[in-house]
């Protein structure tokens, strides 16, 4: 079962999972962003668009009304790589610029003990959660620094509800593979709960 | 140096003039010039086409008008302007130049 999404492509209306939505944002975003120094950038985009709407309504079939993850990385696929579309050169240049992480701190509410800053944390710094909650344990013994920072920490990070906002929890780059990797990974978590 | 990598570059040498190529023959949707310049085997991915073909149109070489599609939104329907035909007289040219060119070269013993 998968939740959908209703969207409007360049004035048609389809129906896409969340995680296909996902991807296809991704992307999107990433070509507006390649084309936004080029002259009648917004057009091309337009062009682009449109040209991806005519892809999905060719793939939509009476029995199969819902675009899925397949059908947008097939789409991705036809259309190329944002850095093919802008030209904006060699592969590398490119490589160089997509493998920027954008990491940021959340509350990890996948290993959380109490409101999840800990592990958060942890993530973000690549470092023990545990060693973490020791010294919150600490600073609140001698005295209630602990407690007040956790409280404020607690209210003032957002907890990381979305696939990218994990990844970017992580300081995981957020593409096609890594989130193909997420899925797969949070998958076996599943598989895992269900054979306990 | 890897030989795909100077093949890529050929091929987008010459993209720009088998678009005006294509649109001598008569007037097209993008999707149809897509569609041939890839039985051609001269683009692999489709989105390259675009920022050619708005370039080109800001440029003045090309025309579009939209038309009603059955499925889907209106469609630009691209067409060569006079400017473009003009400009593909010379691409001619230097094309034949190119290739008596290449073929001199190899005749070098």
């Amino acid at each position: 079962m998968n939740k959908t999404m209703t969207v409007n492509i360049a004035g048609m209306i389809f129906h896409i999972d969340e995680d296909a939505f996902y991807i296809l944002n991704q992307y999107l975003e990433r070509v507006k962003e390649e084309l936004k120094n080029t002259d009648g950038g917004s057009e091309i985009y337009q062009d682009i668009e449109t040209r991806i709407g005519e892809l999905f309504s060719e793939r939509i079939k009476v029995n199969r009304q819902v675009i899925s993850v397949t059908e947008v990385k097939e789409v991705i696929l036809i259309m190329g790589e944002p850095s093919d579309i802008s030209g904006s050169g060699s592969k590398t240049e490119y490589e160089s610029t997509s493998s920027r992480t954008y990491r940021r701190m959340y509350r990890d509410p996948d290993n959380r003990i109490i409101g999840g800053v800990c592990s958060g944390l942890g993530a973000y710094w690549h470092t023990d959660p545990t060693i973490l909650r020791l010294i919150f344990i600490i600073l609140a013994i001698f005295g209630m620094a602990g407690v007040l920072i956790y409280i404020i920490l607690w209210i003032i990070l957002p907890e990381a509800r979305t696939v990218s906002q994990r990844l970017e929890m992580r300081g995981e780059k957020v593409n096609l593979s890594s989130m193909g990797e997420f899925f797969r990974q949070e998958f076996d978590n599943v598989k895992r709960s269900f054979k306990k | 140096m890897k030989v795909e990598n100077s093949k890529a570059q050929m091929r987008k040498g010459i993209l720009e003039y088998c678009i005006l190529l294509i649109l001598e023959r008569g007037d097209a949707y993008a999707s149809d010039i897509i569609q041939k310049l890839k039985e051609a085997q001269l683009i692999v991915v489709e989105g390259t086409l675009y920022p050619l073909l708005t370039r080109h149109k800001n440029a003045g070489l090309l025309s579009y008008r939209w038309e009603e599609s059955t499925l889907g939104p209106p469609r630009k329907y691209y067409a060569l302007t006079d400017d473009g035909k003009a400009f593909l007289k010379e691409l001619d040219l230097a094309w034949k130049e190119l290739v008596q060119a290449i073929d001199g070269i190899k005749q070098i013993p």
